[in-house]
């Protein structure tokens, strides 16, 4: 009884967690894409690329090994892994940025006066400046999320885990079912390689792939501790 | 009077303050007004979201989509979860779609050009309609062409029924069509609709030329499959990518094999030759494939007379096909599965690829295998479709419009001035044609040469069905209904022709009001079969429930068996690539851009800034080269190329060194260098469709669009390609690597 | 020059000048503050496209607020009827009838009506309250909690024209939420 306690407990105290899988992963960009229209993210013009100022709050990274034609290419979704020792909380002077009970590492955007200490801190360059004032064609605004705060020039953004998405699906205060809250990179996944959910529910799949034996944590040695896992993509040598 | 510094104190402290008062509490205009709910339906409550199921089909897609709309205006797209086909998945391109429906470049009335030539002036739809029903009263029907871009369901039905009853030729376009596909699949199962791949539960999938997670036919459906055929409840799968280009696919494949271009059915021949003289697999099967007489039928193929016209100098012998025929073949691992298709049915002898590469899995029992995996057939559709032409009708039609002898043409979505090869010369023939009628959403380069134009809605605007094609393996019919009302003053396509085709006396043939009205006939018919996936006693009832659920589909409504293997030719059939070795010394092996397709997305921002994956490259077109091709051509990242090709066609590209390109073989992606399509598209990159030499495919007549081979000269000019990396390669450092990897034995 | 008129116009003309700056000054921190005192029609709300009379719906008829404004109990916003839902009362074939008398209500309900015609063209009501930039708030919650409309809107029911009464800057907004327990994390409001 104690322990059933114990159990509800943290399933009501949630802990968001996700789980990459490598093996999974294709590189198609649907998550980019969904994340850029779920959180208004000003559309990355040419010229943001080209000063690599382009605003991605997930990515996909794509490493080589080898040259043809023995060759690989590696993709790795990277966004914010709200590490629970995160390097950019202490750095930032105004306190914009904290970790909340959720295990959110949270940014306030009224709070921030961009000094940039957090992005030059973090080992993922998960955090992304807003260079400039985001503007939309008149008509394209009509897209704009009303959930999610446009940003302004000079602040500091990055992936909230779709915190729009928890606080409406948690307003009600019962816990959320499993799979049923998805932030929009995982929603729009094809391949599912995207699992998110509360590592404290031990019935969750993420807490289940969180420990899958091909898991690791991206720099994991710099002792961050990410809520990210992601999955080790086994290579098979023919 | 002096100015003092005490006063001039005094004066900045009160203007800059009242600057600040004027100035900082004003607030922007656009946030004073409560978001204004434009031609917002007046029984939605504004301020709470609101969800509509819908369906986006592309020429081998289509996706079930949920729209987020909040007072009127749609928000987010998402998977719809119930739909066979995407299963609440979605890919970039539909997401995207909600930029299409806002972007600010759409033509936003109808327009009528003054005079040939001369500027266009916005009309009404009363005047548009009646000036379009005036150009076909006084045109004669047989000098009249309709183009249009692929269409499946209610659409394809209205469209074939308004060309029949005015006497119009009609002609599908699209430029990288399936027709060889389709054709290879009727030559090989003796099917009419595109099979679906179980991928999920297949064991081992050898994929000759086909980027099926990229962009391939329907990305997002094989992609789910993908995912479970990987870490799904099985033993992992296995996939080999044969391709002579390192796609997406390819850099998600266990195996990357590379081949000469345009020898993948040789490859595929040999296999065969393997599995059949070694008796591995269906001995049916083997002995009618090769009419009865087993291997010496196949005697041209053996591996080690063809292994060095597949391999090239990458070494790789015959020892190299007996072990693929061998592990394809072998039962150790759950089903096999072989497609194809892409570059790999793009040459001349793309027919004689596709039909080697499909007929391998007629050995190892791939066609519709009882405990899944493999091929799996779809239905007939009863509704009828619009597909591309091959290239070949369109050459004849082309120099039909040369000479003079069609007087008018109505074009949707199918933009012929961008999307045929430079050298027919289209923008010239269609200045012959009399007159020019458009029905798209944008000013696409075939759009900007129109005289009239009856501006279309986009997907998440419009009526309509559709039948997936390929399809989940059973019947299904897609329902399309408008999530957001019409944002500017468009009319979609199907009810322009119905009120045209009211007005040139059409009513038998064409008997519906609106398009509404054809799809409830459509469910209507559904409704009274009393089948499938959604029943209920009244029509108005299920009508409301298949919109809900986004369609209709019936499991129990499934193909019928594959046809007998077909015997299979004893020569093969040649590449026959434009242009010598000598002078042209690369395979040019061009490929659909990821985002932007083959130039039909490269209007919509998100679509153009999504990175390339293997490149990273955003906005631009780029020229894929070796690292020691470039080398020796001492080419460098960001030069300026000019590639030029057989016909003496030339385009600019700028050059990524791609550690991943074979050494012969330089890859372009389509899409770019548009004149028109939107300030976004308009004057960016290049259109390498210009170059293309017009080689058809040998028996469909359909472009071989990888059947090129080109020479390069570098330029003094430098451009640097906008792209995610950095300008250092990223690469996994040996011992710091940033994706631990696993490795096993096999 | 006349010196003696210098004498005189050098301090009007500097007191003036400090009583424009301490102006300015008082109307800058207490905006800062609070809100804009209300002078220079800062503290009226703006006039809206159909002068709609809180006063008549609320005091004189009586209506609850959530006849109207259906979805404060469950949604983030409490949203604005569309002209359908006016119409559950006002019917065309009421207009003449009990529902108005006064000529100028007959004015406005004219302006409603004009916007059922094609095409279906809006009403651009204008924004009445603005919270500081970057926050989300959710009615649903406070409702549930049984916070009164009024708490934050004033007494709606004797306004002819609704304007905002309260400053809704954070420390309102924490003072309450401390007051009455509710959560105070940042990611609460602010994401």
């Amino acid at each position: 009884m104690a322990t059933q306690t114990k159990a509800s407990a943290q399933r009501d105290n949630p802990k968001w967690e996700m789980v990459v899988d490598l093996d999974r992963c294709t590189g198609c960009q649907a998550c980019v894409i969904a994340c850029q229209a779920e959180n208004n993210i000003p559309i990355n013009e040419e010229s943001a690329f080209h000063e690599h100022r382009a605003i991605q709050w997930i990515r996909i990274e794509r490493y080589w090994e080898g040259e043809f034609p023995d060759v690989k290419a590696r993709f790795l979704p990277l966004l914010c892994q709200q590490c629970d020792n995160a390097p950019c909380e202490p750095v930032c002077p105004v306190f914009a940025t904290y970790h909340n009970n959720e295990g959110l590492n949270v940014q306030v955007y009224n709070r921030c006066v961009g000094t940039r200490y957090c992005g030059n801190n973090c080992p993922y360059h998960a955090r992304l400046f807003n260079y400039w004032e985001p503007v939309w064609p008149e008509d394209l605004r009509n897209q704009l999320n009303p959930d999610v705060t446009v940003r302004t020039r000079g602040v500091m953004e990055k992936c909230t885990f779709c915190i729009q998405r928890i606080r409406r699906a948690t307003r009600g205060g019962e816990p959320v079912e499993d799979g049923t809250l998805q932030p929009a990179c995982a929603q729009a996944c094809p391949t599912s390689a995207l699992v998110f959910g509360n590592s404290n529910d031990p019935d969750a799949k993420v807490s289940r792939l969180k420990t899958d034996e091909r898991h690791f944590r991206v720099m994991e040695h710099l002792g961050t501790d990410p809520s990210v896992t992601y999955l080790k993509q086994v290579d098979v040598d023919g | 009077m002096g100015l003092t510094r005490r006063r001039f104190l005094q004066w900045a402290g009160a203007t800059g303050i009242g600057a600040v008062v004027f100035n900082g509490c004003r607030v922007p205009d656009h946030e004073i007004q409560v978001q204004s709910p434009v031609q917002i339906p007046e029984d939605l409550v504004t301020g709470r979201d609101n969800y509509y199921a819908t369906v986006v089909q592309g020429p081998g897609s289509s996706e079930g989509l949920l729209v987020r709309v909040m007072e009127g205006r749609a928000k987010k797209v998402e998977g719809n979860p119930d739909y066979p086909m995407n299963t609440g998945k979605h890919g970039l391109r539909a997401e995207a779609l909600l930029q299409a429906a806002y972007h600010p470049d759409r033509i936003k009335t109808p327009l009528r050009r003054v005079a040939k030539g001369g500027p266009f002036r916005p009309i009404g739809w009363p005047e548009a309609i009646a000036e379009l029903t005036r150009v076909l009263t006084e045109a004669d029907p047989s000098r009249v062409v309709l183009a249009t871009a692929p269409i499946r369901g209610v659409l394809a039905d209205v469209t074939r029924r308004f060309a029949d009853s005015y006497g119009a030729r009609l002609v599908g376009f699209d430029p990288l069509d399936l027709t060889v596909l389709r054709a290879a699949i009727k030559r090989v199962f003796g099917q009419d609709a595109l099979p679906d791949f179980d991928i999920a539960r297949t064991g081992y999938l050898l994929s000759f030329g086909s980027d099926f997670l990229g962009t391939w036919l329907d990305p997002t459906h094989f992609a789910r499959g993908y995912g479970e055929f990987r870490q799904g409840d099985r033993e992992r799968g296995y996939l080999v990518q044969v391709d002579s280009r390192f796609s997406p696919t390819a850099a998600a494949a266990d195996e990357w094999v590379y081949v000469t271009p345009g020898s993948e059915g040789l490859l595929a021949m040999a296999m065969i030759h393997t599995i059949v003289s070694d008796g591995l697999g269906d001995d049916a099967a083997a002995s009618a494939l090769t009419g009865g007489r087993g291997a010496s039928a196949l005697s041209a193929f053996a591996p080690s007379a063809v292994a060095e016209r597949v391999f090239g100098e990458t070494g790789g012998g015959a020892e190299r096909i007996r072990k693929m025929a061998r592990d394809f073949a072998s039962a150790d691992h759950a089903q096999a599965l072989a497609i194809g298709g892409g570059s790999a049915g793009a040459y001349a002898n793309g027919l004689f690829n596709l039909t080697a590469i499909y007929a391998l899995n007629h050995l190892v029992g791939a066609v519709d295998p009882p405990n899944g995996g493999g091929l799996v057939f779809n239905p007939p559709s009863e509704e009828p479709r619009i597909t591309a032409a091959p290239l070949r009708e369109w050459k004849q039609l082309i120099s039909d419009m040369r000479a003079g002898a069609i007087d008018v043409l109505l074009v949707r979505d199918a933009n012929i001035d961008y999307g045929l090869p430079g050298s027919l010369g289209t923008r010239e023939a269609l200045g012959n044609v009399g007159t020019i009628v458009s029905f798209s959403s944008f000013l696409d380069e075939t759009t900007a040469l129109a005289d009239l134009i009856l501006p279309g809605n986009t997907p998440l605007e419009e009526w309509g069905t559709d039948i997936p094609d390929p399809g989940p393996g059973y019947r299904t019919v897609a329902f399309q209904q408008p999530a957001i009302n019409r944002f500017n003053d468009t009319l979609s396509f199907g009810d322009a022709l119905l009120e045209t085709g009211r007005e040139l006396g059409f009513g038998d043939q064409l008997p519906w009001a609106t398009m509404r009205d054809a799809v409830r006939d459509t469910a209507r018919a559904l409704h009274e079969s009393g089948r499938g996936s959604v029943t209920q006693p009244t029509f108005e009832e299920f009508w409301k429930r298949a919109l809900e659920r986004g369609g209709w589909w019936d499991m129990n409504a499934t193909a019928s068996a594959a046809s007998a293997p077909p015997q299979l030719p004893t020569a093969a059939a040649s590449p026959d690539l434009a242009g010598d070795e000598d002078q042209y010394p690369f395979f040019l092996v061009p490929y659909e851009a990821h985002g932007i397709g083959a130039g039909g997305f490269a209007h919509l921002p998100w679509v153009q800034s999504a990175p390339d994956p293997i490149t990273t490259v955003t906005w631009a077109t780029w020229l894929d080269v070796n690292p020691t091709t470039a080398r020796e051509l001492n080419l460098h990242q960001d030069d300026v190329v000019i590639v030029g090709a057989p016909n003496g066609r030339f385009i600019h590209v700028t050059v990524y060194v791609n550690p991943a390109t074979p050494p012969r073989v330089v890859s372009i992606p389509f899409g770019g260098g548009h004149e028109h399509f939107t300030g976004v598209a308009a004057k960016r990159g290049a259109n390498v469709l210009d170059i293309l030499a017009d080689t058809e495919d040998a028996e469909t007549g359909a472009l071989a669009w990888a059947g090129t081979r080109v020479r390069l000269t570098k330029t003094r000019t430098r451009v640097r390609l906008p792209k995610l990396e950095g300008d250092e390669l990223a690469v996994q450092l040996p011992g710091e690597e940033v994706i631990e990897v696993q490795h096993v034995r096999r | 020059m006349n010196s003696r008129l210098i004498k005189i116009a050098v301090p009007v003309v500097g007191a003036s000048v400090l009583l424009v700056v301490a102006f300015v000054g008082w109307f800058v921190l207490s905006a800062w503050w609070s809100n804009p005192p209300p002078v220079l029609g800062f503290g009226e709300g703006p006039e809206q496209p159909i002068a709609f009379p809180h006063t008549v719906h609320v005091s004189d008829a009586g209506l609850d607020c959530q006849f109207c404004h259906r979805t404060v109990s469950t949604d983030e916003a409490a949203t604005i009827p569309a002209v359908a839902q006016c119409l559950f009362c006002h019917g065309f074939d009421k207009i003449d009838g009990r529902l108005s008398t006064s000529g100028t209500a007959q004015e406005e309900l004219a302006k409603l009506i004009a916007d059922l015609g094609e095409p279906q063209e809006p009403i651009n009501w204008n924004r009445v309250y603005r919270l500081p930039d970057h926050v989300q708030f959710v009615h649903a919650p406070h409702i549930q909690q049984g916070i009164s409309c009024s708490t934050c809107h004033g007494e709606i029911g004797t306004m002819q024209v609704v304007k905002q009464v309260r400053n809704l800057k954070m420390r309102d907004c924490v003072d309450c939420h401390r007051d009455n327990g509710a959560p105070t994390d940042c990611s609460i409001c602010h994401y």
